[in-house]
């Protein structure tokens, strides 16, 4: 098992650059989630603007909907001095203005006159506001035409209860996406960084012409050689996949494990290593000199990055960016991992979708590894 | 040990190897000396079944030469060209991996990789990474490197380039010293003195083939010239010149940037027989030199080419 033992030597003298990247990956991880935390994904909360209301009437009806519209908005009481209203809204202190004309309840309850308003066009809380003026209005109208006065009609109408909203949940996961679902997010880019680097590196040291003569020249055969090498990346790998593992669960370990999908995401994972590896050994084929694979290494791990949803998601790249990026391994990783997200729990077509996106993530890893033999394979003749 | 029939090799159009023959007996310094292109690597390459050839055989041992004779491989050791050892292992851990392709039992390993260090003095290097060794201690590292598992044969391609005097005084009697524990030695070079002063028979390759081969007085033998003088003289008349060209026993002459050079068949008292003339003729002279045949002077009259061109 010499060159088995000459794969792992190599790797710990790398341990440095494997801490610093998985490092980073931990930092990078932590720092999405508290930054996601505290948005509003997947939650609902109703708007509050702030409403100039001038108030010519000043009767029973007029305060109702001044009391009414408090319940959602800012109200700020005004003077009906056409300058200060304009101003006022051009900067922003208001969105929104209400003019109650005196003699209200008469005008908009028995003749049907439209309330004046002044608003920002086209805006959407300005449509949301007239919708709860509408709303007042219609019911107050409903209960004067039932016969009551216009105390117990605001009463009415203001004592209300509020339709309660609840998000739809399609996919079992209440909307929300969980935080082990941003963890995995990251996956790709670590093991494309440290696979690449550290398995390159010591790939480009054995594929050497002179050090591939003097192997190939002893007397240990070359499958052997391949396959004592292979079982050493396969191994490192396993490690790294390992560390990411427990990460998932150091972090979010009890939530991780209620999950349904627990299984998929470390498949994912799992799948998304081996197309790593064959990454790596084309990587090391292509160049033995330590800046080029820097070069090369950082390229693929940050386009893939940016390509394929690893630090922007998905739904925020451009369609022709989403069509560029399934030609990329990652990708489909990455919706794998947004399918997983959306779907708390995997079922029928979902299943077949993820499974589908593990096949191709397995044909991207098998081509990429016939390149790398046939790159090799050219290499040895040429020298 | 190893014979060579007929072997034939060629890049493309290029011929490296052109039906070479050759034949290597047990327990000797045998040399490739040829000028760089002379095909020395090619034939080292397919000696070791690490290129094709078209035609052609090689044997090693007794037994055919081919990738998978790993019996034959067993007992061979490989010193490149160029240094092939890993940047990121220590003296010792790379001597430890190339010993452990041939030697896989523990104890065993660690005795060889001791001794090997030793042979090429790297005791005090063992913990440091070839980067930070020099040229001519890179050079011990992948000797140690190729030899540690104790070969009955070791092949030696150009070892000593690039490699400052002492270092290259070293490794010359590393050689030496490896040949009188028992091991055979292929040593290639393009530099004659040091073929010269280690083997005990050389070939000379030009154009991929075997073009001479003996030991060196054998070498020499074959070849007309017996000794050269060089004569420092400042003014020379034709007629001197071809004067010196009808001296007994001499078969060349050249004068140029102000330096006579006599080519002499092996007779004795040439240089006598020359300066005497040159005080006849009140020629003055200034220093003298007298040779006698090089490697070279052989490579030149077979060839018609300096072995440097």
């Amino acid at each position: 098992m010499t060159v088995f033992k000459g794969y792992l030597k190599i790797i710990k003298q790398n341990a440095p650059i494997i801490l610093l990247y998985v490092g980073i990956f931990f930092f990078i991880t932590l720092m999405i989630q508290a930054a996601t935390k505290q948005s509003m994904d997947g939650t609902y909360q109703a708007e509050s603007m702030k409403i100039g209301f001038v108030d010519e009437d000043g009767g029973t009806l007029a305060m109702g909907l001044h009391e009414y519209l408090e319940k959602y908005h800012q109200v700020i009481p005004m003077e009906n001095d056409k300058k200060v209203l304009q101003e006022n809204l051009f900067y922003g202190n208001i969105q929104y203005i209400v003019k109650i004309p005196a003699g209200f309840e008469e005008k908009c309850l028995k003749q049907d006159e439209k309330l004046s308003v002044t608003k920002i066009p086209g805006s959407y809380t300005s449509f949301y506001i007239d919708q709860q003026i509408n709303s007042f209005l219609n019911s107050a109208k409903t209960y004067d035409a039932a016969g009551y006065t216009v105390e117990e009609t605001v009463k009415a109408v203001n004592g209300k209860e509020e339709p309660k909203v609840t998000m739809l949940d399609e996919g079992g996961n209440g909307g929300v996406t969980p935080g082990y679902n941003y963890y995995y997010r990251f996956i790709p880019y670590m093991m494309i960084n440290v696979l690449c680097y550290v398995l390159g590196s010591i790939l480009s040291s054995f594929h050497k012409a002179d050090i591939r003569k003097r192997m190939q020249a002893s007397a240990v055969s070359v499958q052997r050689q391949n396959l004592e090498a292979l079982l050493a990346a396969f191994l490192f790998g396993l490690f790294l996949w390992g560390i990411s593992i427990a990460g998932g669960f150091a972090l979010h370990g009890s939530e991780f494990m209620k999950s349904g999908s627990m299984l998929y995401y470390m498949l994912n994972a799992l799948i998304m290593l081996v197309v790593a590896l064959a990454m790596s050994y084309l990587v090391g084929m292509l160049t033995n000199n330590i800046n080029a694979l820097n070069g090369i290494v950082n390229t693929l791990s940050l386009g893939m990055g940016f390509l394929c949803g690893v630090f922007v998601p998905m739904e925020m790249l451009g369609k022709g960016v989403r069509t560029v990026a399934q030609f990329l391994p990652v990708y489909w990783y990455e919706k794998s991992n947004d399918l997983l997200a959306e779907f708390g729990t995997v079922t029928g077509s979902i299943r077949v979708e993820i499974f589908q996106a593990f096949g191709i993530q397995l044909v991207f890893a098998v081509a990429i590894l016939c390149v790398a033999m046939v790159v090799g394979r050219r290499q040895r003749l040429g020298s | 040990m190893i014979k060579i029939n007929n072997l034939v090799k060629s890049y493309g159009s290029l011929v490296a190897l052109d039906h070479l023959n050759l034949e290597i007996k047990e327990g000797e310094i045998f040399g490739l000396l040829g000028p760089n292109g002379s095909g020395k690597t090619t034939a080292i390459s397919c000696m070791l079944a690490l290129l094709k050839y078209e035609k052609g055989t090689v044997e090693i041992m007794g037994e055919k030469m081919a990738p998978d004779n790993y019996k034959v491989k067993q007992q061979i050791g490989i010193v490149l060209q160029n240094v092939a050892v890993f940047d990121e292992l220590t003296v010792y851990e790379n001597i430890d991996y190339f010993c452990g392709l041939y030697v896989k039992e523990k104890g065993r390993r660690k005795e060889l990789v001791e001794e090997a260090i030793h042979f090429v003095g790297l005791e005090e290097y063992v913990k440091i990474r070839p980067k930070k060794l020099s040229g001519g201690l890179l050079r011990r590292l992948n000797i140690a490197c190729g030899i540690a598992h104790k070969p009955r044969l070791i092949i030696l391609d150009e070892p000593t380039v690039a490699v400052d005097p002492q270092s290259r005084n070293r490794i010359l009697e590393g050689i030496q010293e490896l040949n009188r524990q028992g091991s055979t030695i292929i040593y290639t070079s393009h530099y004659m003195e040091e073929v010269e002063q280690i083997c005990t028979r050389i070939a000379i390759m030009d154009h991929g083939r075997s073009i001479a081969v003996g030991t060196t007085e054998e070498l020499k033998s074959m070849i007309k010239t017996g000794e050269t003088v060089t004569i420092e003289a400042a003014v020379l008349e034709k007629e001197q010149i071809q004067a010196v060209r009808n001296l007994p026993h001499v078969f060349d002459v050249k004068y140029e940037s102000q330096v006579l050079t006599v080519r002499c068949t092996g007779a004795k008292h040439n240089l006598v027989r020359i300066l005497n003339y040159l005080q006849d003729e009140n020629i003055s002279f200034g220093r003298v030199f007298s040779e006698l045949p090089t490697l070279n002077d052989v490579f030149l009259e077979i060839t018609g080419k300096e072995l440097r061109d």
